[in-house]
């Protein structure tokens, strides 16, 4: 059952280009773009941590699981890659 | 609230049951109730080698136990070796909790319950278990419930372990009408510590925290425990009172 349950799961991942394009998403309903460099600044973009929260909530929609994570790991995200890579690791847990 | 006003003094509490006494805030608790003559008992889910060396250094006085506090059975065998060692509890800390640092949509459902039953529920049930022995044997004692600042200010980050907090402050004050001056029951609600569950705020607030402390530096234990021992030991008229211990951050 467990492996069962790990394989949906990973059935069910985004990408990280989706994610890219949900993150886009958040952004574009703000009247906001989102760069194409992984290195862009949130603080630069005004990607702030509810947007975030908001993003983390789409992928779970997407993907059917919920995404639970301390607020430390959050604090460290300074750029575009890191919200993506946070998310990527988060869904494999 | 109109029944006859009982105008014993309250006597310094003599056996002081401390939970989660093995670090932090509870450790130092533990250790200037021991430099004041106190009798003390004292449980954690871990005994550290700190609470382990007071033990050895006064056998007659300490009694430690490895004890969760949400373990109600645990902690009732617990109390009756207390009793046994140390003479009856006259005195209880409500000092074990645990922290939290998540945002509340982002917080898994079981955490939420945990910190519910840890720092809200278990406290309650230990209370109870203690106040029923007091009062079968006629004592009077204190209560000292350790709460926070998240009582009464927001925090972000800190959604359950707020609304526990605050909880317990609202237990505090129907406790000693409830009590009915056998006991006193008060709070002591700190400001963040630089260490410990304050790891649950990053450097970024807890710099903004002490900026905005008029005393300039955020609450350290040492500073926590006179006002915990004069709850317990002073002859005081304080009952009911959450007295926050933050250096005017929150004012």
């Amino acid at each position: 059952m467990h492996s069962l349950g790990c394989r949906l799961r990973r059935m069910n991942e985004l990408s990280r280009a989706q994610i890219r394009d949900l993150m886009a998403q958040v952004l574009k309903n703000q009247d906001k773009e989102l760069p194409a460099d992984d290195a862009a600044q949130l603080r630069e973009i005004g990607f702030r941590s509810l947007d975030f929260s908001e993003l983390a909530l789409r992928v779970e929609d997407e993907t059917g699981e919920e995404l639970n994570f301390d607020a430390p790991g959050l604090r460290r995200i300074a750029t575009v890659g890191d919200v993506l890579d946070f998310l990527v690791e988060l869904q494999h847990q | 609230m109109s029944e006859p006003v009982d105008t014993q003094l309250v006597p310094p509490s003599s056996v002081v049951l401390v939970s989660g006494g093995s670090r932090g805030l509870g450790l130092a608790i533990v250790t200037d109730l021991l430099d004041a003559g106190v009798r003390v008992a004292a449980f954690a889910r871990t005994i550290t080698p700190e609470l382990e060396k007071l033990a050895a250094e006064h056998p007659d006085r300490v009694h430690v136990g490895s004890v969760d506090v949400t373990d109600l059975r645990a902690a009732q065998s617990f109390v009756r070796e207390v009793e046994q060692r140390l003479g009856p509890i006259d005195g209880i800390v409500n000092n074990a909790a645990m922290g939290q640092d998540s945002l509340h949509a982002h917080t898994a459902t079981d955490d939420i319950a945990r910190i519910i039953e840890t720092n809200l529920t278990a406290p309650l049930q230990l209370t109870r278990l203690v106040i029923r022995r007091m009062l079968a044997k006629g004592l009077r004692g204190r209560i000292v419930n350790i709460t926070s600042i998240c009582g009464q200010r927001g925090f972000p980050g800190l959604v359950a372990y707020s609304a526990t907090k605050g909880g317990m402050d609202a237990a505090t004050r129907s406790l000693a009408r409830e009590l009915g001056g056998r006991m006193l029951v008060n709070s002591v609600a700190p400001g963040f510590f630089a260490s410990e569950m304050s790891a649950v705020l990053g450097p970024t607030q807890l710099d903004q925290i002490v900026r905005r402390t008029p005393t300039g530096h955020l609450t350290e234990p040492v500073e926590v425990t006179p006002v915990v021992r004069m709850l317990l030991r002073e002859h005081t008229n304080i009952n009911g009172q959450v007295i926050v211990v933050d250096g005017a951050a929150a004012i």
